[in-house]
């Protein structure tokens, strides 16, 4: 268990910002603690949807239950968080 | 007394240099301080500046603009001008005396570097009225805003924020350290002068005139004029250099400097000049967008300038026409939502008025910019102004020391240019940015963005209250709305019409 800084990239939003995870976090709570500092602030919220993780510019989604400290990544990492249909 | 005519002997006495006798050529122009590039002593000696002037012409002129500047201060100082001012249009002088005035000072030492070191007597000759501009600059630009300290703590910024750790300040610190601080005479002469005052220092100044003209701010127009003029003057020097190390074999290393400085001005102009243009003025004295001055008075010049030098346009030149239409919205956005950190009240340009305007000079913004404004207007007019304020930092390039921003709502087009070096994974806002840096990374690896000294513990607390406090931003100097989200009823207005 350990907090590692990343760079967030939220669809919609306009500006990378630096969010806090933690290593034991799920892929949907790191979107959640994402979500904190952009939706509803600069973002509409979309709750038909889901809000998926994948490593920026990635097509690929990582599993929702997935852990942090599988994904391996780096210090300072940058992450996309996408809105998808599940 | 008979007096020789000046074209007699003018060209004798600017190009004056002399063989050294108790020291060496190296030892008197070292090469580090110099720039000379192995080009001889004789090609420096065919520097030909394109203005002309001689001291005691220079000392009338000078002499003339500020009785001129000064007199209309002290005879508009009674008029109270800044009492009834839009608050827009006190943003803008409060956040280009803070972003511009030290750096005068500084610009004054990039001069005097030349003025010393150059080899070519004609660039000396110059530099030491471009370090007496300079100075000037850097003089009147803190008389005039002390003036108004008494009416708020944020104009004290003016002298201020360049000795604070503010993220703006860190921004152009970076960049003028690295274009006048830290480079030989010839690379200044290069970087500072053509690369950012001949299109951005100049040019800007001359559109920030006309604007104040329109705001009826006359103070603030003859000052600006009165630097502007001089701008125009010592621009000029840096045109001869590139000149002289094309005709010698070094025209990639001179290409270099000029792109390196380009993008690096630009990106500082496009979080300085861009909000004011197409924000912060008020709409009825707003007369061309950001995007079409830019193309008038800065792209076209420069490719014709480039051209005439035969340089071709930098390799970015297609992305910077393309950011035209959106970096410098992104950091007005961010500037806007990270208000607090800032010296001046941003303004947020986003009425229904503004965002017509926006809307026919940047077709697409409401479906773009305008959804991130939507959700910020949403919030101000349901009571939830905790929601337009930010809980962590913007991601920070590692090059401009500017948020990367990108292209919002149903353009979503967001991207971070990385590089992995040493172990450590540096963030870019574009390819520019990163080639900016891979061009010399021994020059830059080693500087702390603000997330870095976030990151290792010098930003105490560890949160957005300490990150206030490391920016030397108090309560009564941090930025808030420019007009107390009076633009944002007519949203409520129009909502309840509707």
């Amino acid at each position: 268990m350990a907090a590692l800084p990343i760079c967030l990239n939220f669809e919609g939003d306009f500006v990378l910002q630096l969010v806090g995870v933690d290593t034991e976090d799920t892929m949907d709570q790191v979107a959640e603690k994402c979500a904190h500092h952009t939706v509803n602030r600069r973002v509409a919220p979309q709750p038909e949807k889901v809000m998926r993780v994948r490593l920026h510019g990635s097509s690929e989604s990582y599993p929702r239950d997935m852990k942090v400290s599988d994904a391996h990544w780096r210090l300072t990492e940058t992450i996309d968080v996408i809105f998808a249909d599940k | 007394m008979y007096q020789i005519p000046r074209e007699e002997w003018y060209d004798l006495t600017r190009a004056v240099n002399w063989t050294p006798k108790y020291v060496t050529e190296e030892e008197l122009f070292p090469e580090e301080m110099s720039g000379a590039r192995g080009i001889p002593m004789a090609e420096w000696e065919t520097y030909d500046e394109p203005y002309k002037v001689t001291y005691p012409e220079y000392v009338s002129v000078q002499r003339e603009k500020d009785s001129g500047a000064y007199s209309v201060k002290a005879a508009l100082e009674r008029d109270a001008y800044v009492d009834r001012a839009d608050p827009g249009w006190i943003s803008t002088m409060i956040a280009h005396y803070g972003a511009i005035s030290v750096n005068e000072y500084g610009a004054s030492t990039g001069e005097a570097r030349m003025a010393r070191f150059a080899k070519a007597p004609g660039n000396r000759n110059m530099a030491i009225f471009g370090a007496l501009d300079e100075n000037r600059h850097g003089q009147i630009q803190l008389y005039f805003p002390h003036a108004n300290i008494k009416r708020s703590r944020q104009w004290d910024w003016a002298h201020k924020a360049m000795h604070t750790n503010d993220w703006a300040a860190i921004a152009a610190r970076s960049f003028f350290d690295d274009i006048m601080f830290t480079r030989d005479a010839v690379a200044v002469s290069i970087m500072l002068t053509f690369g950012f005052e001949t299109g951005f220092t100049n040019m800007q100044f001359l559109g920030l005139a006309a604007d104040a003209s329109n705001a009826g701010d006359h103070t603030f127009a003859s000052l600006i004029s009165s630097v502007q003029t001089d701008e125009a003057r010592h621009a000029q020097q840096g045109g001869p250099s590139l000149k002289i190390l094309i005709a010698n074999g070094k025209k990639e290393e001179a290409k270099k400097l000029v792109d390196v400085s380009i993008w690096r001005a630009w990106k500082l102009f496009s979080v300085l000049t861009g909000p004011i243009m197409d924000y912060y003025t008020p709409l009825e004295h707003r007369e061309q967008s950001f995007k079409e001055f830019m193309v008038e008075w800065i792209i076209i010049q420069f490719e014709r300038q480039l051209a005439d030098l035969g340089l071709d346009a930098p390799w970015f030149w297609e992305d910077l026409t393309n950011d035209l239409d959106i970096t410098h919205h992104g950091m007005h956005l961010g500037v806007y939502f990270w208000r607090k950190t800032v010296w001046w009240n941003p303004a947020a340009g986003a009425s229904p008025e503004d965002r017509e305007w926006l809307e026919e000079k940047y077709p697409g913004w409401n479906k773009t910019w305008g959804k991130c404004w939507d959700v910020i207007t949403d919030n101000l007019n349901n009571d939830r102004e905790d929601l337009t304020l930010p809980e962590t930092l913007p991601y920070v390039c590692n090059m401009s020391q500017l948020p990367i921003v990108g292209m919002p709502g149903d353009g979503w087009e967001v991207k971070d240019y990385q590089l992995e070096l040493d172990g450590r994974l540096y963030h870019f806002a574009s390819e520019a940015d990163r080639w900016c840096f891979e061009q010399d990374p021994e020059r830059y690896k080693q500087h702390q963005n603000l997330i870095d000294r976030f990151l290792t513990g010098q930003i105490q607390p560890a949160d957005l209250s300490g990150a206030l406090l490391y920016m030397s931003l108090g309560p009564e100097e941090m930025g808030k709305d420019a007009h107390d989200y009076e633009w944002a009823e007519g949203f409520k207005n129009k909502n309840k019409v509707g």
